[in-house]
């Protein structure tokens, strides 16, 4: 009888246990929320890139000067500036030339968008337009014309010296080298382990490159976080750039998204997603900052784009002129700032 | 033409079907130097190329070392062992991914989507226990599969569970394998490895609700055998109808019953059949009517489930981030919710108009009816078709492991005077 009691405690207790385990494990199912519709995710995953764009205000080397330029463009793609300290602005199937105190000079009609824009050392200029390079003598007057070699490709950024034009093709991760009549004579930055060359990282389209006085290319490597530069054979003679979030770094997935050279063989370079204009010394050393998100404009939205869509249209283009003043083309707000040493 | 040469052509069909993809690393992620601590991720992080091979290696070997110990050495012990190794190497080492049966869902999108492209080691982690269960039985569960090995282990006073209600609970893995597919197969969501109930041992992480699931299921598995092998396992199930035509399959005894009987409660889950006796005449004839019954009945069966499975399909949808997005919007818009959920702020932030949401949406729930119209219908199959097995008097006249129940473990071995007297034999050569 004692033992039979104890059987039918025992089998009533698994009962017990059995039907706790069950009811729990069908109310944690019911009530669980993997979707994160009934709840938001939590502050540590927040996306908040306030405190990085807080730029400490002695790194600020640059102001400001004169009104900001307000252009009339619906798109703007490049800006480049001339050695008398004209503004040329590619955008809307033209070109508008611009006095330093922003009054239009004069407007050269393209027939198709432009994406990238170069000045000559002959006064004229060197436009892309997607997979088409034209060149235009000073007037604004074609004098050759022809296509990229690939179908697909896209130029965002033109460089040249006296035998060479360089153009950017952000699709196929390469640089075109052109002899001034537009044949092929090679190509820059492919992935080549043989020649030590990792290849082109491009998650968006931006992709810049710049002449500089001493013969070497200097190139853009955004995925990588690179600038690196290159003989006009194409081999790879030094790099410099890291990533970080951090003022002397480039955030983000890909930075810098374009940059020019100042004349004592420096760069000035611009980041998306977390505005930052910055100066590095030749070698790459952090000097400081032109402009933050402060004297941008931007800090409500402190954000330029926040989808891919938009990261991949909008952002920033840098000119410096042989004075070592910057002017930065805000693509979103279509004008143009004007920046000196203080 | 024999059973196996049946099965090739379908297996290899379904092989086709799901052309494996080569992943690489498109560009290294940056690397942020501040005091922001990088959260652990509650996946496991992609492997490298030549763990993966290793890890198919591995498998291939636990499979055909499994196969050897439970049709040739006979052996409990040796199992075990087993048993123990894959539960570290695939459970705690690995974390539990891939495992085959979170497998079902990249197989069902890589199927209905031919965007998705299916990493080829999870196609080898789906494929290679169904070839060894079609030449060598559920071997794969014997000692392979880490979430059996779990139940396994914690398995210490065993329960019966009525014939009846093991057959009904069985319809809940049906049911589960039916929603996996659909779910998968409209790229709403993995629900089998979302809800896997040992994952959270292996990663030793989980949400609290998964922890609950999680210890709730271990502590059923402390009385019931295996619980989640029997009643939620999808992997399990189809494991189950391959296992039905395997070239080999395991036996009680290693060569003649005795009917002892001493093997009839030894197995845990219910998987060894007893000799039938005769069904008395007016029994027979009686099931011999409701089998008629059952059978004219089916497509009623199935035309019910199809109904039901289309009027829920709204409610199915919902498990579609765009479905649920477009109704959350709806509901914002209409100012029936005040706040805002992440998905909703990202989504007003996209610039992508509500009309493009609303039709995005609508597109998905179309999917849903036909998917839940056709996965109800599947379900009234199985279940009309579950009563008609229990209408059909099968003639046996031995105990015999189940053919498709057993899951090859071994403890019916040591119950068998007669595996005594083949291991005394076998010694003494």
């Amino acid at each position: 009888m004692k033992e039979r009691m104890g059987k039918f405690r025992s089998g009533l207790l698994i009962a017990f246990v059995l039907i706790l385990a069950v009811a729990a494990g069908v109310i944690a199912f019911l009530l669980s929320d993997t979707s994160g519709t009934h709840v938001a995710l939590g502050p540590e995953y927040t996306y908040d890139i306030k405190q990085y764009a807080e730029i400490d205000p002695a790194l600020i080397l640059y102001r400001q000067v004169g009104e900001t330029i307000e252009t009339d463009f619906e798109n703007t793609h490049a800006i480049a500036v001339d050695a008398e300290g004209r503004i040329y602005v590619a955008g809307d199937e033209r070109i508008a030339v611009y006095s330093a105190d922003g009054n239009v000079i004069k407007q050269i009609e393209l027939g198709a968008e432009p994406t990238c824009l170069a000045i000559d050392g002959n006064g004229g200029m060197i436009v892309g337009l997607s997979d088409t390079i034209e060149m235009l003598d000073a007037p604004g007057v074609e004098t050759a014309r022809w296509k990229a070699p690939m179908p697909n490709a896209l130029l965002t950024s033109i460089a040249t010296d006296k035998n060479n034009i360089f153009a950017a093709d952000a699709v196929n991760k390469v640089i075109w080298r052109f002899d001034r009549k537009g044949n092929v004579i090679g190509k820059v930055g492919e992935k080549d382990e043989k020649r030590n060359i990792p290849g082109i990282v491009i998650p968006s389209p931006y992709f810049d490159i710049t002449m500089a006085p001493d013969g070497l290319l200097r190139v853009v490597n955004p995925g990588r976080h690179l600038i690196e530069a290159y003989t006009v054979q194409g081999d790879r003679e030094w790099f410099w750039g890291k990533a970080s979030v951090g003022i002397e770094g480039f955030s983000g997935c890909c930075n810098p998204i374009n940059f020019a050279l100042l004349p004592d063989g420096g760069f000035v370079t611009c980041e998306k997603g977390l505005v930052r204009v910055k100066v590095y010394d030749a070698d790459g050393h952090f000097v400081g900052v032109v402009a933050g998100p402060d004297q941008l404009g931007w800090v409500e939205p402190l954000r330029v784009c926040e989808t891919p869509e938009q990261c991949s249209s909008k952002g920033f283009d840098v000119a410096a002129d042989s004075d070592g003043r910057i002017y930065i083309l805000d693509m979103v707000r279509k004008n143009v700032r004007i920046f000196e040493k203080e | 033409m024999p059973r196996i040469q049946r099965a090739v052509p379908i297996l290899v069909l379904w092989i086709l079907c799901a052309v494996p993809a080569f992943c690489i690393e498109r560009f290294p992620p940056p690397q942020f130097e501040t005091d922001y601590t990088l959260k652990e991720p509650t996946t496991p992080m992609p492997r490298g190329e030549w763990l993966q091979i290793l890890d198919v290696v591995v498998l291939v070997a636990a499979l055909s070392l499994a196969s050897w110990l439970v049709l040739k050495k006979r052996s409990r012990k040796a199992i075990v062992g087993l048993m123990l190794f894959c539960l570290v190497y695939f459970g705690f080492w690995r974390r539990g991914c891939i495992c085959p049966i979170g497998a079902i869902g990249n197989i069902s999108l890589g199927i209905f989507n031919a965007d998705y492209g299916i990493p080829w080691v999870v196609v080898a982690f789906f494929f290679l226990p169904l070839v060894f269960t079609l030449f060598f039985g559920r071997t794969f569960c014997a000692a392979v599969c880490p979430l059996g090995a779990v139940q396994d282990i914690v398995l210490l006073k065993p329960l019966t569970v009525p014939h009846w209600l093991e057959a009904t609970l069985r319809l809940v893995a049906w049911l589960y394998l039916s929603l996996a597919v659909l779910f998968a197969a409209t790229a709403s969501a993995f629900i089998i490895c979302r809800y896997d109930p040992f994952v959270s041992f292996f990663r030793f992480s989980a949400n609290p609700a998964m922890w609950v699931i999680s210890i709730s299921m271990l502590v059923i598995a402390v009385f019931v055998g295996r619980p989640y092998c029997r009643f939620l396992c999808p992997y399990g199930l189809i494991l189950r109808q391959i296992g039905r035509i395997s070239l080999f399959r395991v036996t009680i005894t290693p060569d003649e019953c005795i009917h002892c009987r001493l093997c009839e409660d030894a197995c845990p889950f219910g998987a060894i059949d007893k000799p039938t006796v005769q069904w008395p005449q007016k029994e027979y004839a009686k099931g011999k009517r409701r089998l008629l019954l059952l059978v004219l009945c089916l497509p009623i069966f199935i035309a019910g489930g199809t109904l039901l499975g289309y009027k829920l399909h709204p409610r199915l949808a919902q498990v579609h981030p765009d479905v649920e997005l477009a109704r959350r919007v709806r509901l914002e818009q209409a100012g029936v919710y005040k706040e805002r959920t992440d998905a909703s702020d990202a989504f007003y932030a996209s610039g992508q108009s509500q009309e493009q949401l609303y039709e995005k949406a609508a597109a998905k729930q179309k999917q849903f009816a036909v998917g839940a119209s056709i996965a109800g219908g599947w379900m009234g199959l199985v279940a009309g078709m579950s009563l008609i097995q229990y209408s059909i008097f099968w003639k046996r006249h031995e105990y015999q492991a189940q053919r498709s129940g057993c899951v090859a473990c071994g403890r019916c071995y040591n119950a068998c005077p007669r595996h005594y007297i083949w291991l005394k034999k076998k010694k003494t050569g």
